[in-house]
């Protein structure tokens, strides 16, 4: 029976070659989609999962304002590197605490013997108890002892590769250089790790122990920053624990606050409250300190995939029940030869599990031919066959092919197999021709579908459009941003290169934003303000432009003591005419006086989903610096070349031991807007596949549409019709459908552009013509296709078709 | 008796307006009769005939057949005994235009899950019987409409159903091909003592059963045996 079956559901899906191809194509995209999609949520659910004894490992976090982009609180992973040993102390359900650096900045430099060095993203400097929170699989070397000493690093496999060409390193020694101009200090290979199966949120290239992490700052006001992981000896129960944390923490505080002078109500005040805790570090990946986990983040490509996997299945759907037709006789001589309904229902999903299966198996090789590409656009390292969890993989796809075959089989079957016998051997197959409403119904959807997608492409191609030639406030081109600090002797070397214009520094540019907050009390208030710490040349460097007032000048020597220049967002927070105006900033114990001496054009230092903040600008050391690695050059001319080299030259000489890392301001403006960017794709490339599947499922459809008619169409034209006026008639039906999908798809488009939208802080008004567009579009393909099928059955002669019958 | 019908009535209610197709029919059939149903078109022959086969239920009346009462029957075993005493031949054929000759031919034996080997050897059996060896392999369109009649009755005859149950099945055939197919059908009822029960117009094809019941407007009008 099973093999018969077989041969009955090959031969009529050789029979149908098109609808065949069409199913299965449909299918097997949709499938392709869901797959790649399906990798991905597997990477990302399992971060930190390598190891049972993980579930024991936690990750503490401090609430607190310092580093944040918003200047606001948050519960950050990097904490005052105090708390260690205060937890180390007081809570005995830890085993083991260790510290360990965050990866700042680009990494360092690390050189092997006489070779070149290498920048190595991501090596942290540990405190020695690293190892044994984290049960890495160590290669060579003991995971206990690696660390007890210092001057040890440990490597992971593919870093000892690429310094070395093996992994036998046991011993050897990288000369290891933190900045620019740092001597370097050598440290002994203790230990050579293997890469877990799965991602991990601490991720390090290397791990070296220096011994600094083992200490705290010595004066109580000086602060350190460090991630905290704990090893408990069971598995915790996170609420309790993170209220003895609290606390623990909150003691902590007011102990050092009386040390350090500062009144505790006055400190946490405005919203702002002490916070520590734990968090499973299973759990750290899928709850991060800013911003949206990637859950929230790929909901509008799952979302994406869940309409393409539902468009295909409707094509199926609603070509199995129009073919039924072909398939009633089958069904009627079954039932009258003793076939119970059941059977015939398992036969039907049968066929369709066939289809489901070989798209499938299509579908596997689409994504392996589409993984680099995949993988590239979006910076990950997803495998299929290698993928190290491909047999949960294999278990999800079945449950995947189990769920299409139902649903995509499942209507077809019931309705093929519920036909009469009686009605259907007499001939009479229109009484059996069922599932009309349903099948309008689907095709509603599927258009409902694509042409939102259509009007989303619009809306999203105005909106990027309108970021890319926005005023960004400063100029782009030809500016440079070397990632080091401001030295004087090096800035002078290269301002003597010819073509160089300025050079300067700031802590606040695309691509490296660093805010620090400060409260300002101008004209008995008080604001909150994001402060930067520029050079002379930064604001012309950067190309903004003044509002009013004047820019920094050497010219001025009150520029050095205690000047400052807004820009237009913290202008408007002032209120007007606030040039010449002085304003007061309260340090622990003096009061410093700045004067306004300028306003600029506000200028975006980082995506559009951000508001620019009220910022103050000095260059006087009044009141404290901040510097980060921004070295900004701007070249005269656009062909800058010979210059970059000749920086690239200076640089070599001045620190040869620290390769030069830098990029175009043009280049860090095309990372922002990457996000959008990629979306936008992703749009652009799921409704493309969606209208034409949308579009292929109409043209089968009306292609048993027209077939079915074919007595109708003939007795028609004997009567008198005009070949225009029969495809008018078959037209009609499906232009109505179009027509109410584009109705029922205009408010949804609006609701999920909008909703978009919302999310930038910059944006356009929703605009009609993507509307518009969209219905123009989807009415006139579908005519267009549906018409090449009516036509056919439209210029027929009349008599053959009634002589068939 | 094989058959018995008590007072079958079939109608259609429409708008509170009874059309009836079948009125009062009571009937017997013995093992090994020939029985052909005449009649007008219209006349409910067909209707008979499906509810005989058990593809339609009466609206009122009983239906006992070898002795069971089919009316109270549900339909899961109302589709065993069709299956294992019943054979359809059709006017139209109805064969199944995705399998082979062989194929068809084994289809209900598949529904009465016999065994691999045996289904073999009945339908080598059949097939030679018929003189169709060399055709089993060809799908329905490939043959004429006498061949695929001859099909049609292989398949209803290789379940060894005890009655077999045919409407108008020279109806579509010329009248070289009737004979023959009517030829055979005696042959059964004589040498195999297979019951069989058509459906005809034709007078010609009546005298080859022994029985002939006559209906009109849904009443049996006649009911005479041929000698």
């Amino acid at each position: 029976m099973f093999k018969l079956n077989l041969k009955i559901a090959l031969r009529n899906l050789f029979k149908n070659k098109v609808y065949t191809a069409i199913n299965i194509g449909g299918l097997a995209i949709g499938l392709t989609a869901f797959v790649l999609l399906l990798l991905f949520v597997n990477h990302e659910a399992n971060y930190d999962k390598w190891n049972p004894e993980l579930d024991k490992v936690y990750q503490i976090r401090e609430r607190h304002d310092f580093f944040t982009p918003d200047n606001k609180q948050n519960w950050q992973e990097v904490n005052e590197s105090r708390i260690g040993a205060l937890l180390q102390q007081k809570i005995p359900q830890f085993k083991y605490i260790t510290k360990v650096d965050n990866s700042w900045g680009d990494g360092f430099a690390l050189k092997v013997d006489h070779s070149d060095p290498i920048i190595v993203s991501n090596v942290n400097d540990a405190d020695s108890l690293f190892f044994k929170v984290f049960p890495y699989h160590f290669i060579y070397g003991d995971r206990m002892t690696a660390l007890s000493r210092p001057n040890a690093i440990v490597i992971k496999q593919s870093i000892a590769h690429r310094l070395f060409g093996t992994d036998k390193v046991l011993g050897k020694q990288i000369r290891v250089m933190m900045w620019r101009s740092d001597k370097g200090s050598l440290m002994t290979v203790t230990g050579v790790v293997a890469e877990p199966e799965t991602a991990q949120s601490h991720e390090f290239n290397a791990i070296i122990h220096s011994g600094d992490r083992e200490k705290d700052p010595e004066h109580v006001d000086n602060s350190n920053y460090c991630k905290i992981y704990a090893l408990a000896h069971e598995v915790l129960d996170t609420l309790a624990m993170n209220k003895i944390l609290q606390q623990v923490y909150v003691d902590f505080k007011k102990a050092s606050f009386v040390k350090r002078k500062i009144n505790y109500n006055d400190f946490y005040k405005n919203g702002k409250t002490p916070g520590l805790k734990a968090v499973q570090l299973k759990m750290v990946h899928s709850s991060p300190s800013y911003g949206s986990n990637w859950l929230t983040q790929i909901k509008p490509i799952i979302a994406l995939c869940i309409f393409l996997l539902l468009i295909s299945i409707i094509n199926f759907v609603n070509l199995a029940t129009a073919q039924s037709v072909q398939r009633a006789k089958e069904v009627g001589v079954k039932k009258v030869l003793g076939a119970y309904k059941k059977q015939l229902v398992l036969q039907f999903m049968f066929e369709a599990a066939i289809q489901s299966i070989i798209a499938l198996f299509m579908a596997t090789i689409l994504v392996e031919m589409f993984l680099p590409t995949f993988n590239h656009h979006f910076g990950l390292e997803l495998s299929f066959w290698y993928n190290k969890q491909l047999s949960a993989m294999v278990w999800q796809l079945l449950g995947l092919l189990l769920l299409i075959t139902l649903l995509s089989g499942f209507y077809p079957a019931m309705v093929l197999s519920r036909y009469n016998p009686v009605s259907v051997l007499k001939g009479n197959y229109e009484t059996g021709f069922r599932g009309i409403a349903l099948r309008n119904g689907l095709v509603v959807l599927q258009f409902v579908i694509a042409v939102t997608f259509i009007i989303g492409i619009g809306i999203m191609y105005q909106q990027t459009n309108y970021l890319r030639h926005k005023d960004l406030g400063y100029d782009k081109s030809r500016l440079m941003n070397i990632r080091s600090n401001y030295e004087e002797s090096f800035v002078q070397r290269i301002k003597r290169i010819p073509g160089v214009k300025y050079v300067a520094t700031t802590t606040q540019v695309m691509g490296n934003t660093f805010n620090v907050p400060e409260e300002i009390i101008y004209d008995h208030q008080e604001f909150n303000v994001n402060t930067v710490t520029v050079t002379m040349e930064t604001l012309p460097a950067l190309g903004v432009r003044v509002l009013k007032g004047r820019m920094f000048s050497p010219a001025y020597k009150q520029d050095t003591v205690n000047t400052v220049i807004l820009n237009q967002a913290a202008a408007n927070l002032l209120g007007k005419n606030v040039v010449g105006k002085m304003y007061d900033v309260r340090d622990s114990k003096k009061k410093h006086t700045f004067q306004i001496v300028g306003i600029i054009k506000d200028y975006h230092n980082e995506g559009f989903d951000k508001a620019v903040l009220p910022t103050v600008y000095k260059v006087t050391r009044l009141g404290g610096t901040s510097s980060t690695n921004n070295l900004l050059v701007r070249f005269e001319h656009d062909k800058n070349e010979t210059a970059v080299k000749a920086i690239e030259a200076e640089w070599k000489k001045s620190y040869p031991d620290f390769p030069i890392k830098y990029a175009f301001a043009e280049e860090s403006f095309e990372k922002e807007m990457q996000s959008t960017n990629r979306l936008m794709q992703m749009v652009l490339l799921f409704s493309a596949i969606s209208v034409v599947l949308s579009l292929l499922g109409l043209f089968a459809l009306s292609a048993f549409m027209a077939k079915r008619r074919t007595k109708e169409i003939a007795i028609r034209k004997i009567l008198g019709a005009s070949d225009l006026q029969i495809v008018n008639m078959l037209n009609r039906s499906f232009l109505i459908l179009v027509l109410i999908a584009n109705l029922i798809s205009w408010p949804i488009a609006y609701i999920f552009t909008n909703n978009w939208l919302a999310g930038f802080a910059y944006r356009i008004n929703v605009p009609i013509w993507p509307f518009v567009i969209a219905t123009i579009i989807s009415v006139g393909i579908a005519l267009l296709t549906v018409s090449l099928q009516t036509r056919k059955a439209a210029v027929n002669n009349p008599v053959d078709a009634l002589k068939y019958e | 008796m094989m058959i018995e019908l008590k007072n079958i009535e079939k109608y259609y209610a429409n708008k509170g307006v009874k059309s009836y197709i079948l009125r009062h029919v009571t009937t017997s059939i013995k093992q090994g009769e020939f029985v052909s149903i005449m009649g007008p078109s219209g006349a409910g022959k067909s209707t008979l005939l499906n509810i005989l086969g058990m593809l339609e239920e009466p609206t009122y009346g009983e239906y006992h057949f070898m002795g069971e009462d089919i009316t109270a029957m549900n339909e899961r075993k109302r589709i065993e005994l069709y299956r294992n005493h019943i054979g359809f031949v059709f006017q139209a054929y109805h064969l199944i235009d995705e399998m082979t000759v062989a194929e068809n031919i084994e289809a209900p034996l598949l529904y009465k899950k016999i065994p691999g080997a045996e289904r073999k050897s009945r339908i080598a059996d059949v097939l030679d019987r018929f003189n169709m060896v060399a055709k089993k392999d060809l799908f329905p369109n490939q043959l004429s409409g006498g061949q695929q009649q001859l099909v049609g009755i292989a398949r209803a005859l290789v379940a060894q159903p005890s009655i077999i149950l045919a409407d108008e099945p020279t109806g579509n055939l010329q009248s070289a091909q009737a004979e023959q197919i009517m030829d055979l059908f005696k042959k059964l009822n004589k040498e195999e003592n297979i019951t069989i029960l058509q459906v005809t117009h034709s007078e010609k094809n009546a005298l080859y059963g022994n029985r002939m019941l006559t209906i009109e407007d849904g009443v049996v009008k006649e009911d005479v045996q041929i000698k």
